[in-house]
């Protein structure tokens, strides 16, 4: 997922994933309820710059997801805990994990009975079938990239306002069952139902954008109120009874609220004198506060790695990064050191030269542009190799050519662009900077007919799977030439890399381990072609009053807020 | 952003001020009475003053502090009490976040610290403000010069012209316009400055000269249109369009001086608003594009430093303060030098 | 004068009409910014855009889309934002209001009573060394840009002199409505106040109305005042003053008209104050057609409404306009 809107604190949920457990107060007592008890109740207040948008799960796009895991059931759900149990599938609606029949093309799930909307009206699988037809009919904006493998989704994809799934998922109210039919085997099919955009929703939804009026969900908690320049306020689900505490456990606070409208300065200042609990921010904090956070907050500030990577894009179809040499001098002469201060330095940012995070499924440790690398690059980046770049740059020809840098005028846009426009002039070329509007640049940047040649950018994972990084980032279903929505900001499609893709996308519905392998191999493969310079992984931060406990961090969902305390 | 009339802040000079004087044409007068005001010189040395330090920027930068103020320095290091250290500093405790050094007062190493990309502050604001002056004075001509031509088309012809430009004029003076430079700034730094087929780059000044000039024509319209129609209304100019005078006698013995001294009058003040309002739209983000520097975007870029390194923001505000008393009192000069029976806004001091 | 109402009243509807209808050309003049494009989300399939722009009618002629946008703006009142999905225009501008009302609302206080003690001041006391200081000390206060004055007073209330008595009661940066906790929204506000006040009003208006106040005390009608015998005091509060108001108060309305219409953005963005302002900074920047359209159309008709009600206070104020 890119990350845009910074600056106005969109995607301030899955922006804080992480995989560490965090330095305080997740090892007392967390375990078993019993011992828990007494810290039910209150009210858990977190800060953030604006509101999230539409709170429609078919349509909010992580800025919400914090709140929707708590408010919503999937079928499937990842286990509400820290680290690798985290991305851990386990059956949540459903009542069992199906093992798909029909050449893995059949999934059949039961469905949990007597489960209860917030509402009052009771769950029903043909609310199942409704949830995806909406889906498509709201214009969701995963519905084309996740879910076009249901039976009857291209259709839908065509034609939204008619769209009839019921060939591909079919339902009977009476047995309780919900079946899905795919076109082709799907290897991470049942991660996509644990998504927030396949959370299940009562029939009686609209099919429109339900925007801050949000629908019923079947989670321990409720939107009570959204006012989109004040607050979400969360409340518990009247007819919520847990069924499973693996996968939606009942939460401590009686109420979660999320206001909206203090900058990050006066947000820090009142998490620190206790007036609120958390800070929620996607941008990283003010640079001017993370010095006392650092040493007078230190034990309330929670560090965690994000899944994500800092990248900048080389346009493989224009010059001078059409040629293969001058995307690998780049990534040589890129200091990482430096870039890395730009996220507040070695605590939080780890230097990286490779497409996939660290701790992902297929990540195997490699960094060919780094002054003498490791045996085969199996190891981590060291220090620029200047000399190299230089001779690189020579060999290709293309000295004195122009370069503009279209960036987010973001603090990071900023830097970064700032950076690389003194790089590629060091380089010999003529460089220049642009910036706009986080909005703007995103959707400008991503125009294939811009020809934009190079620009920062975010990728955070939607789920853990390292399809999710390279398929999109790198693989040719994601470049559309003469388009407005290229994902493959690199534009890079390279034919033997993406039939190694659908190989492993393949192989890893039989043999994970086996693809996770070949993974590797095509992180590889990308980044010997040098499509982006990988920057490094961020990590973080997350600053909480002194009475909240039990903080932790879920991978998929980042801060667990219905599992902390605040009394 | 406040709305600043410049014609509601200077009374325009009267007839008296074009007619020729004895001793002298009305500028040598003029000059003369300017040099007799001792505010208005003190004022006039110390823009001088600001000037040249300004252009003494390269100087400054390549030859006394050895640094590139414009490239980012996010690894460097510099020496302070003799040992060398890094730019930016890690903090200490958790290690999370790094902060710029500040002052050191040392001419030789960054003497008002580095900004958040390791950058020599004391140099960018020297470069920064030669940025900021050059659009003062650029978006003032540029306005002046739109603003006096449709006024002479308007007051020359009159008539269905004058109607509507006027009313055109009308209509774009109901804009908020602040708001309207941060409209026109933003589409035009999406896809470039666009008139017709000629197309601006927006890195630089150029940008933010456009649209100050632009957002500014309504204001200075209005008083040199009324400056043209008064000259046309005098007893002698309409004795002479019935004796026949030719137009381009009205435009170059009547009408044009007037409107000279009017601009003349006016310009300091207008560059004193420019500057204010240059310096917001900096602030914005919106202003002078990185990697140039003016000193509103030096401020603007140091707002994540404000608390632990105010001297990013308060040395550029400094300057601009300076910078547009100067303005506002000499312009006040110049406006008594060419009208000396209009009363005077600042005492003398 | 109804003749005169009505030409006013229309006038005004095509002002605002001509305006809204430049910046729907100012929009659409860039090419390539395909909202349904930002609203489809990350890699969007290219039918979803289609399908988004279809819905949102970014596909019609731009006649048609003026006129959809103006229909849900002005009769359907459920314009949509661009870019923060799902979120209504109206009501945003709706919580906006009160925020950019309250700041100017105390802002005029203070600069109205002190331009006016301070231009009186000056005036009966001029080529004095009180009215030198109080007119210098304008004039820097007409060249501080507000953001800077904000900023330095932010150094100073919550970080630099926070923690002693004297500034330890400022709140963290924000706004908290006056229905809500009045105390809170007091004490979020009085440092913006004085801030906007004095970053150029207070300075303006003070040597301004200076000056008026010196041209009229020559003028005959004061003499003649004068030499009826009446007090030097009731003669500067009964005509000169009033008189001199004719300049300060035309200008006044103008400027107040300006920010109320949003002209506060830069010590809104200083202040974190979500006012009429910064949702017109934002939306501008994000391109956000509806919204721009809302925030530029609220302005502009305060500004017309302020110059409406200067037209009028000027004749109510010149004597020697007003019919005998």
């Amino acid at each position: 997922m890119q990350l845009y809107r910074a600056g106005i604190a969109a995607v301030a949920a899955v922006a804080m994933t992480a995989l560490a457990a965090c330095s305080g107060g997740s090892a007392s007592g967390a375990k078993g309820h019993p011992s828990a008890a007494g810290h039910q109740g209150g009210t858990l207040t977190l800060l953030t710059l604006d509101n999230p948008g539409s709170v429609d799960t078919a349509i909010n796009y992580g800025t919400a997801w914090a709140e929707e895991n708590i408010v919503y059931d999937g079928l499937m759900a990842y286990q509400k805990t820290t680290g690798s149990a985290g991305n851990k599938l386990v059956p949540d609606l459903a009542t069992a994990i199906p093992t798909p029949t029909d050449a893995a093309k059949t999934y059949a799930f039961h469905i949990r009975q007597h489960i209860r909307y917030s509402n009052g009206t009771t769950l029903k699988p043909s609310d199942v079938t409704n949830t995806f037809e909406r889906m498509f009919k709201v214009h969701g904006p995963t519905a084309g990239a996740f879910y076009r493998g249901i039976a009857g989704a291209p259709a839908c994809l065509a034609k939204p306002p008619t769209c009839d799934l019921s060939t591909g998922i079919v339902a009977n109210d009476s047995a309780n069952t919900v079946t899905f039919h795919l076109l082709a085997p799907d290897g991470e099919f049942l991660d996509k139902l644990a998504l927030a955009f396949a959370f299940v929703v009562p029939s009686s939804a609209p099919n429109t954008d339900v925007g801050n009026n949000a629908m019923p969900g079947t989670g321990p908690y409720m939107f009570k109120q959204y006012t989109p320049n004040k607050q979400i306020k969360l409340v518990r689900n009247p007819y919520f009874k847990e069924w499973s505490p693996a996968a939606q456990p009942k939460g401590y606070p009686d109420t979660i609220v999320l206001a909206f409208g203090l900058p990050l300065e006066g947000a820090i200042t009142e998490v620190e004198n206790n007036q609120a609990d958390a800070v929620v921010s996607a941008e990283s904090l003010p640079a001017d506060r993370l010095n006392e956070l650092s040493t007078k907050y230190a034990s309330r500030t929670h560090l965690n790695s994000a899944t994500a990577i800092f990248y900048m894009a080389l346009n493989v179809q224009v010059a001078p990064f059409n040629n293969i040499k001058v995307r690998q001098a780049v990534n040589y002469a890129a200091d990482r050191n430096a870039l890395v201060k730009i996220q507040g330095g070695p605590k939080l940012a780890v230097p990286s030269c490779q497409v996939l995070p660290p701790q992902f499924p297929g990540y195997q440790q490699y960094c060919p542009y780094t002054a003498s690398p490791a045996p085969g690059g199996r190891g981590p980046w060291k220090a620029p190799d200047m000399a190299k770049a230089r001779s690189l740059v020579a060999a290709s020809g293309t000295k004195g050519q122009t370069v503009t840098i279209v960036n987010p005028n973001t603090p990071l846009g900023k830097s970064t662009g700032v950076y690389f426009e003194g790089l590629l002039n060091k380089l010999g070329y003529k460089a220049s900077l642009k910036l706009l509007a986080p909005e703007v640049a995103n959707t400008f940047v991503k125009d294939s007919r811009h020809k934009v040649q190079i620009t920062t950018t975010i990728w955070y994972q939607d789920y853990q799977a390292a399809s999710d990084f390279l398929v999109p980032l790198t693989g040719c279903a994601g470049f559309r030439p003469e388009s407005g929505a290229n994902a493959n900001i690199s534009e890079f499609c390279d034919h033997k890399s993406s039939a190694d893709m659908d190989r492993a996308l393949a192989l890893q519905v039989r043999d994970p381990t086996a693809a996770n392998q070949l993974w590797a191999n095509i992180d590889r493969e990308v980044t010997n072609q040098a499509p982006m310079v990988v920057m490094f992984n961020p990590k973080v931060v997350t600053f909480v009053s002194a009475r909240v406990g039990n903080f932790k961090y879920n991978s998929q969902w980042g801060p667990l807020w219905d599992q902390t305390w605040v009394q | 952003m406040t709305r600043v009339e410049p014609s509601e802040q200077v009374s325009l000079p009267t007839e008296n001020a074009a007619r020729p004087a004895a001793g002298g044409g009305p500028w040598i007068l003029a000059g003369r009475r300017l040099s007799h005001n001792r505010s208005a010189m003190a004022a006039a040395t110390l823009l001088a003053i600001i000037v040249a330090v300004t252009l003494l920027a390269p100087l400054y930068a390549h030859h006394v502090a050895h640094t590139d103020p414009f490239g980012s320095n996010l690894a460097g290091r510099t020496i302070v009490d003799g040992k060398h250290v890094d730019v930016l500093q890690q903090s200490g405790g958790l290690g999370l976040g790094v902060t710029p050094i500040g002052p050191t007062w040392d001419v030789h190493h960054y003497f008002l610290g580095a900004d958040s990309e390791g950058r020599d502050v004391a140099a960018r604001i020297l470069y920064g403000g030669q940025a900021s002056l050059l659009i003062a004075v650029g978006a003032a001509l540029g306005s002046m010069l739109i603003a006096s031509v449709l006024a002479l088309v308007a007051g020359f012809f009159g008539g269905l012209v004058d109607t509507l430009l006027s009313r055109l004029m009308d209509i774009l003076w109901a804009f908020p316009v602040f708001l309207l430079a941060i409209l026109i700034t933003t589409v035009s730094l999406t896809q470039g400055l666009r008139f017709g087929p000629i197309s601006i780059s927006t890195s630089g000044v150029v940008l933010p000269i456009v649209v100050i000039a632009l957002i500014f024509v309504p204001f200075q319209y209005r008083p040199i249109r009324g400056q043209v129609l008064t000259v046309r209304e005098r007893d002698f100019v309409k004795a002479a369009i019935v004796q026949g005078a030719s137009a381009r006698w009205l435009l170059w013995e009547e009408i044009l001086p007037n409107v000279v001294n009017t601009l003349i009058v006016f310009l300091p003040l207008v560059m004193g608003i420019n500057l204010l309002v240059e310096s917001g739209l900096s602030f914005l983000g919106i202003g002078v594009q990185p990697p140039a520097a003016s000193w509103g975007s030096i401020i603007g870029d140091s707002q994540n430093l404000l608390y632990t390194r105010p001297w990013v923001a308060m040395g550029p505000g400094i300057m601009i303060v300076l910078t547009v008393v100067g303005l506002n009192v000499l312009g006040d000069g110049v406006r008594d030098a060419f009208d000396p029976n209009v009363r005077r806004l600042v005492p003398a001091a | 004068m109804g003749t005169f109402i009505v030409r006013r009243t229309l006038w005004t509807l095509l002002v605002l009409i001509s305006i809204s209808v430049l910046v729907f050309l100012l929009f659409f003049s860039i090419p390539g910014i395909d909202p349904a494009v930002a609203m489809a989300g990350r890699n969007p399939d290219p039918a979803t855009i289609r399908a988004i722009s279809h819905a949102f009618g970014l596909d019609r002629a731009l006649p048609i889309q003026y006129l959809l946008m103006m229909k849900h703006l002005f009769v359907t009142r459920d314009l949509q934002s661009y870019t923060n999905q799902g979120i209504r225009v109206i009501p945003e501008i709706a919580a906006a209001a009160p925020v950019t009302l309250s700041l100017v609302a105390g802002a005029v206080v203070l600069w109205l009573v002190f331009s006016i003690g301070i231009g009186l001041v000056a005036a009966v006391f001029r080529g004095r060394a009180i009215d030198r200081i109080l007119m210098i000390l304008g004039l820097i206060g007409i060249a501080t840009p507000s953001f800077l004055l904000g900023e330095a007073a932010n150094i100073v209330t919550q970080s630099k002199l926070h923690d002693t008595p004297l500034f330890h009661w400022v709140p963290p940066l924000g706004y908290t409505p006056l229905s809500q906790d009045p105390v809170m929204w007091f004490k979020h506000l009085i440092i913006p106040w004085v801030v906007l006040a004095s970053a150029q009003f207070i300075g303006l208006y003070s040597r301004i109305l200076r000056s008026s106040l010196l041209d009229v005390m020559h003028e005959d009608y004061v003499r003649t005042a004068r030499a009826k015998g009446l007090s030097e005091r009731r003669v500067l509060i009964r005509h000169v003053l009033r008189t001199s108001m004719i300049t300060f108060v035309s200008l006044f309305g103008l400027d107040l008209g300006s920010l109320v219409g949003g002209g506060v953005v830069l010590i809104e963005v200083v202040f974190a104050l979500p006012g009429v302002g910064l949702l017109t900074f934002q939306a501008a920047s994000g391109l956000d057609l509806p919204v721009i359209m809302a925030t530029i159309m609220y302005g502009a008709f305060f500004i017309v409404l302020a110059n409406l009600l200067v037209d009028i206070g000027y004749t109510w104020l010149d004597p020697r306009i007003r019919p005998a």
